[in-house]
């Protein structure tokens, strides 16, 4: 891996494991803690949940496979961080988010992928590889992923088998 | 070249993948395009003039009514190619349309 030149998009220092059980709860226990440790602006939870309000970020991945649990990839403009990270959390209990291309329509979220992008320009997309990770992994090692309640087992599981470009 | 913009929430993901795959499939399939990728909120009539196509994600509210065809291209997000053909088939059909 070239880790000298550019930075992994993940981080074991912000991998959560969360057991709100409302999308607020969830949102301002990471917002907090991402602030705290100097990744965010302190205003990064205000524009996450405005920004969730009015264009919702749930992704569908039932159209991948029925077996597939939903994500989410919540994220604010670039002025709000100072990374450029993908943050993995883990919801013990389902929340609702509205569906980011039918927003109309709730779906139940099992997992998040919320992004920190502060370089819109730069390198490969996050949402693409995000996609080609959620798409392209075999199930069979995947749902290890999304069954795990351990951050370390994730933070693992993405190092490994996630394709940054 | 035909110009087209495509908007998102925040301007930083959904709207850039979809302007790199349009740019990218149009260019495949022999087409001289550029999108441009903006935050909803900052898309205005001015930001319109000479753009040939709105590829928006879900059909949003500008606040203003545009003259020119809309093609929601949520569907490339997937990153899975039979979900994205349809889109990209619409938008070689308004190009063929605009030539």
């Amino acid at each position: 891996m070239s880790e000298t030149a550019i930075e992994s998009l993940f981080d074991p220092k912000i991998v959560y494991v969360s057991s709100g059980t409302t999308r607020q709860e969830v949102f301002e226990e990471v917002s907090n803690d991402l602030v705290a440790k100097g990744y965010v602006k302190d205003t990064f939870l205000d524009n996450l949940n405005s920004r969730e309000d009015a264009y919702p970020t749930g992704m569908d991945l039932s159209v991948v496979g029925s077996q597939y649990p939903n994500v989410a990839i919540p994220h604010t403009e670039a002025n709000f961080v100072y990374k450029r990270r993908i943050v993995p959390v883990k919801l013990e209990n389902p929340i609702e988010f509205h569906n980011m291309i039918e927003p109309s329509k709730t779906m139940s979220v099992r997992f998040l992928f919320m992004i920190l992008n502060n370089d819109p320009e730069g390198q490969a997309n996050v949402l693409a590889e995000i996609m080609d990770f959620l798409t392209q992994t075999p199930w069979d090692r995947l749902s290890h992923m999304f069954e795990s309640d351990s951050a370390e087992e994730i933070y693992n599981f993405l190092r490994d088998n996630f394709d940054e470009k | 070249m035909i110009k087209m913009l495509t908007a998102c929430g925040a301007g930083v993901n959904s709207s850039h993948q979809i302007k790199d795959a349009v740019e990218t499939e149009m260019k495949n399939r022999g087409y001289d395009v550029s999108v441009n990728a903006q935050m909803i909120k900052d898309v205005n009539p001015d930001m319109m003039k000479g753009v040939q196509i709105f590829l928006p994600i879900n059909h949003p509210d500008l606040g203003f009514d545009i003259s020119i065809p809309e093609i929601d291209a949520g569907a490339i997000l997937y990153r899975m190619p039979a979900m994205a053909k349809p889109v990209y088939d619409k938008i070689e059909e308004e190009i063929k349309k605009i030539q």
